[in-house]
């Protein structure tokens, strides 16, 4: 029995102190930075463009850390999944640690995951990091979360327009002049619909564009007319701003004048029919739409190539919605490098993104997904430099219309691809969609993020 | 004739030794334990366990995002009010006892019996082919399944079903947007009905053929002899079928996501899609795990029912 006990005591003194050691060796080792020995991490990516730019930028980041004496090597996870299907599996990878280093994704999915306490802040990082004073000073803005805190490091943004079929319009004699007002644009849309007998429009809409019926869709129309649906101090929203009955309104009276696709509008890839099919065949000829239209769908490259791109298609900016309303540009804060709170190669995988948003790689990857620069010092930078479309997209940042929101934006995107799909299924007027809006937003978001 | 006066139980347990009976359970049992417990264990690891941990959740309003993720609070009943008064949650109640009636207990149901009674007919030919063709969509699996589907239905003028369409002059129809709950009721009609031959193929072969032949000789025709009959007599095996097919087709997911993500407009919204983008799409575990619970209440009534219609021993 003494025996017995004894080997107990020093196999509880064996674990302790390898419990301790272990404990002091990372503690001791505090840099993830590959300086003290080789770091391998992993990065996640989801669009197959920027798995493709990642392959070619890879290599050159890992001889740049070689030549600063720092062994880091980086392994890409290819995962191509839709927006949805993503932020289902990676709330998954974050709840149970098991997330890569850096994962890249869009600004829609940021919030609740910084809310949440999946996200490391990255504000120390980038005291110290050189590149940041670069970063145009509304996204710095932007990018501060309602804690305070920064947790994504944006690379790529663009502004979204109306993109439209300009040889069609021209080939029908339709001005292709700058709506000034809704009301102008619809005029010019019931005359396309004469003429060619189908719904000239896509705007995001309903549950089966999921996520993008808020950040494409609704909420580039609600926030050129009424910003003040959020305040970022308190982190309530407002529920009766006046701009949501009026954005409603809008969807109702374009559904029922048969300017928008309801029937491809309620197939499961919605974006299909109508971005991909209709738009480039010139069946379609307006399309609410970013600057990665111009590669990233349309372009040579993209998902449904458009030949002479540039002269067949052109933008027009977002029109006035109530009077004294000025036509605009909506931007965003695009996609963004984030660090799971529990990597432990933060160092690291900090090291990669800084390296990604810097010079000839983010000109890359800028060039390749067709999106605009958030930093000041692209403008020179080959192969972006040759971009005249995202050059001017840059520029247009400048005096585009964003609007940063926080926590709920999950629920708000919830309760409005909801509200208009009573209205794409003609069961609700706008009016009517407001109402069911604010009962569902009201009950998902609690009274604690509600004014 | 010997009376026999029994003592107390007590006085009996306290001074009689174990019966042979008894001795013999006490032995058998580690045998059972060796024999169930792993299944047990595993049982209650992954389905006990979740179900009681998802029970638990359903009175919290936890999420898997936003601030609420860090603090989840008990709410008390609040997210079975909201869904018993949510129209989007009892319309999709609504669409699952549809799909269920028609594909599961009305489709796959007669479909079956009217495969099982063909295969026991003698005079049929081909009897191998028939079966395997049958049998077929069962062995593929769902994903594959799903994707054959959806390019027969495809709403191109390349479609299977549009191109049998155009031999009489119709148009290329998309009809997972037209008909959509119609297009999922039948795809869960045609992968169901292989098991449902299989069951009442046993059944049917356990009827004597005595009676069947007695029946005629009475002058009972066809139709006669099925009805008051063989039914009766595979009444059991009928009930046990529609209680398994039932709680199955209750939890289909995965047919319906791949071909129409429950829409359009929410058409094929049935439960088990509703909770899915509840819990892990709009990160609202605790709702989702509220209509799970409201589910399994209600697939528990409908076995009961089933059960206690048929007296099956389950």
């Amino acid at each position: 029995m003494k025996r017995t006990r004894v080997i107990a005591a020093v196999v509880a003194t064996l674990v302790v102190a390898g419990g301790l050691t272990a404990c002091s060796a990372s503690s001791g080792s505090s840099s993830t930075d590959g300086s003290n020995g080789p770091v391998t991490i992993t990065i996640l990516e989801q669009k197959q463009t920027r798995i493709d730019d990642l392959k070619k930028l890879i290599p050159g980041f890992e001889s740049a850390m070689k030549k600063q004496g720092k062994s880091i090597k980086v392994k890409l996870i290819e995962d191509v999944l839709t927006d949805d299907q993503f932020k289902t599996k990676i709330t998954q990878q974050f709840i149970s640690g098991q997330a890569p280093d850096i994962v890249d994704m869009g600004e829609n999915m940021i919030p609740g995951f910084a809310a949440a306490g999946y996200l490391a802040p990255l504000g120390s990082y980038l005291d110290k990091w050189s590149g940041w004073d670069h970063y145009l000073p509304q996204f710095r803005k932007a990018m501060v979360r309602q804690d305070g805190k920064i947790y994504s490091l944006m690379h790529d943004t663009g502004v979204s327009n109306f993109f439209y079929r300009k040889d069609i319009l021209t080939q029908s004699g339709i001005s292709t002049a700058q709506p000034a007002t809704w009301k102008d644009l619809i005029a010019r849309l019931v005359e396309i619909k004469d003429k060619t007998g189908e719904p000239p429009l896509v705007v995001p809409a309903g549950s089966a564009w999921g996520g993008g019926t808020w950040t494409e869709g609704f909420q580039p129309i609600l926030s050129g007319t009424d910003p003040k649906y959020y305040n970022v101090k308190s982190g309530k929203w407002d529920l009766k701003s006046p701009g949501w009955l009026a954005t409603f309104n809008l969807y109702s009276e374009l559904v029922t004048k048969g300017l928008l696709p309801v029937q491809d509008l309620e197939n499961p890839n919605p974006w299909e029919p109508t971005k991909y099919d209709k738009f480039p065949a010139g069946k379609l000829q307006v399309s609410a739409q970013g600057t990665w239209g111009w590669k990233y769908d349309w372009g040579p490259q993209g998902q449904s190539p458009i030949a002479d791109l540039y002269q067949k298609v052109d933008t027009w900016q977002y029109p006035a919605l109530k009077s004294g309303d000025k036509p605009y540009g909506w931007s965003s804060l695009g996609f963004g490098y984030t660090i799971p709170e529990k990597s432990q190669r933060k160092d690291a995988a900090m090291l990669f993104a800084e390296y990604l948003t810097t010079g000839v790689p983010l000109a890359e990857q800028l060039q390749s997904a067709g999106a605009a620069s958030p930093r000041d010092d692209l403008t020179n930078v080959k192969p972006f430099s040759e971009e005249p479309k995202l050059l001017q997209a840059t520029k247009d940042l400048k005096t585009s219309v964003y609007v940063a929101t926080g926590d709920g934006s999950d629920q708000i995107s919830q309760a409005v691809a909801s509200a208009t799909e009573l209205i794409l299924s003609g069961k609700a007027s706008g009016a009517e969609a407001y109402k069911s809006f604010v009962k569902n937003a009201t009950d998902l978001l609690g009274p604690d993020l509600v004014k | 004739m010997t009376s026999i006066i029994n003592p107390p139980a007590s006085a009996a347990t306290a001074t009689r030794p174990a019966s042979p009976k008894r001795r013999g359970k006490q032995r058998t049992w580690p045998f059972v334990l060796i024999l169930l417990g792993p299944a047990a264990a595993l049982i209650a690891l992954f389905i006990v366990a979740p179900a009681i941990y998802s029970f638990y959740l359903s009175f919290t309003n936890t999420q898997l995002t936003g601030f609420a993720a860090r603090d989840p609070k008990f709410v008390g009943f609040q997210n079975y009010v909201y869904l018993l008064t949510n129209a989007d949650f009892l319309s999709s109640l609504g669409q699952t006892g549809q799909f269920v009636l028609y594909s599961a207990i009305i489709g796959q149901t007669v479909l079956g019996m009217v495969a099982a009674i063909l295969l026991s007919r003698p005079w049929l030919r081909g009897k191998g082919i028939f079966g395997a063709a049958v049998l077929m969509p069962m062995v593929v699996p769902e994903v594959v399944a799903s994707l054959t589907w959806a390019s027969v239905l495809s709403n191109n003028s390349s479609g299977t079903l549009n191109q049998l369409t155009s031999l009489f002059g119709g148009a290329p129809t998309d009809w997972l947007q037209v008909v959509p709950l119609a297009s999922v009721i039948i795809v869960n009609i045609w992968r169901g009905v292989a098991f449902a031959m299989i069951m009442f193929q046993a059944a049917l072969e356990e009827v004597p053929a005595e009676l069947i032949e007695a029946a005629r000789i009475d002058g009972a025709k066809a139709l006669q002899v099925f009805r008051y009959v063989t039914l009766p007599l595979i009444r059991g095996p009928v009930f046990l079928y529609l209680l398994l097919t039932t709680i199955s087709t209750v939890g289909v997911f995965g047919l319906v996501y791949f071909l129409t993500q429950g829409g359009p407009g929410g058409q094929t919204r049935i439960a088990a899609i509703y909770i899915y983008e509840r819990a892990l799409q709009f990160s609202q575990i605790g709702i989702g795990s509220a209509a799970s619970i409201i589910l399994l209440i209600i697939v528990l009534v409908l076995g009961l029912s089933y059960v206690r219609l048929s007296k099956v021993e389950v």
